[in-house]
């Protein structure tokens, strides 16, 4: 799945444009991906020595309440808080959206590998052919008991913030370019290399049988 | 067919609806996998704020650590 992560700022807020975030507090969630997000949101408009950014807590819909405490300027979340901040008022500086990446140990066999990847392109050509019926989906688990994101209507999600894509083998030049940014920032160390990375047999297997079955709708 | 086993860590809708999905509408079990999802215990969750921008606090990837997941989000 891709997903969608939003710079956002409370409603009373002075910045406009992400350039406006140099030398203001970011509340990111460090060592996960919408974290990651922020930074090249931010790092797109504001040099490095000008980010400032501090730890915020994992829960985007806490993430989100410390923000308009005022325990920092800004925050990256993704849905269904954005749609939450939206209809507070909140405004979106940035948006991006960055793949969802599934780590494997070693014991998927390409077998399983291919009955994962046909259940979710199953999945992802239901949800594509309508999206509206299964944004409940986002009212569960985290935001179950979230008063904010229940009053919400099917009607108030951006179905362009809910992107889904068959998966296919992760492209070498995106893996090395995720290695090297994340490096960059001192985040992984040493010299990218494919094969400690990804294993292309079972991958390539995988892929292989998955598509051989022909996958029904 | 036989039936294949995994188990996977929590996923969440933002980012894997279509696992969810797939899990609900049975389109797993129709390929042949039984697909789980582990649940997180207190001990398996610390809070992103006591981890800094260079050295992450991140609860991915423990309960496959410990054999009770195959595969995670990261």
């Amino acid at each position: 799945m891709i997903v969608c992560a939003a710079l956002v700022v409370p409603p009373d807020s002075s910045v406009y444009v992400p350039q406006e975030l140099a030398y203001r507090t970011v509340g990111l969630d460090y060592g996960n991906g919408t974290a990651y997000a922020g930074l090249q949101m931010l790092e797109g408009a504001v040099p490095r020595d000008a980010l400032a950014t501090c730890a915020a807590v994992l829960h985007p819909g806490e993430r989100y309440a410390a923000m308009m405490r005022g325990e920092f300027e800004a925050t990256v979340l993704q849905e269904p808080w954005i749609t939450v901040a939206e209809k507070a008022g909140c405004r979106l500086v940035s948006t991006t959206f960055f793949h969802g990446t599934w780590v494997a140990g070693p014991d998927v066999t390409p077998e399983l590998y291919a009955a994962f990847l046909r259940g979710v392109t199953r999945a992802v050509r239901r949800i594509n052919a309508d999206k509206r019926r299964y944004v409940s989906y986002f009212k569960d688990g985290w935001a179950a008991g979230d008063p904010e994101v229940q009053a919400l209507a099917a009607d108030d999600f951006n179905l362009g913030r809910i992107q889904l894509r068959e998966p296919t083998p992760i492209p070498e030049d995106e893996a090395r370019w995720a290695w090297e940014w994340m490096a960059s920032w001192g985040l992984i160390h040493g010299t990218f290399d494919v094969t400690s990375q990804i294993n292309r047999q079972v991958e390539q297997e995988a892929h292989e049988l998955a598509w051989e079955g022909r996958v029904r709708r | 067919m036989t039936a294949m086993t995994m188990t996977i860590e929590p996923v969440s809708a933002f980012s894997s609806l279509d696992v969810l999905v797939a899990m609900d509408e049975g389109l797993f079990k129709a390929e042949g996998l039984d697909l789980r999802m582990a649940s997180r215990e207190s001990r398996d969750i610390r809070s992103t704020t006591e981890g800094t921008l260079s050295s992450p606090v991140t609860n991915q990837g423990r309960l496959q650590e410990r054999g009770e997941a195959t595969m995670f989000q990261g």
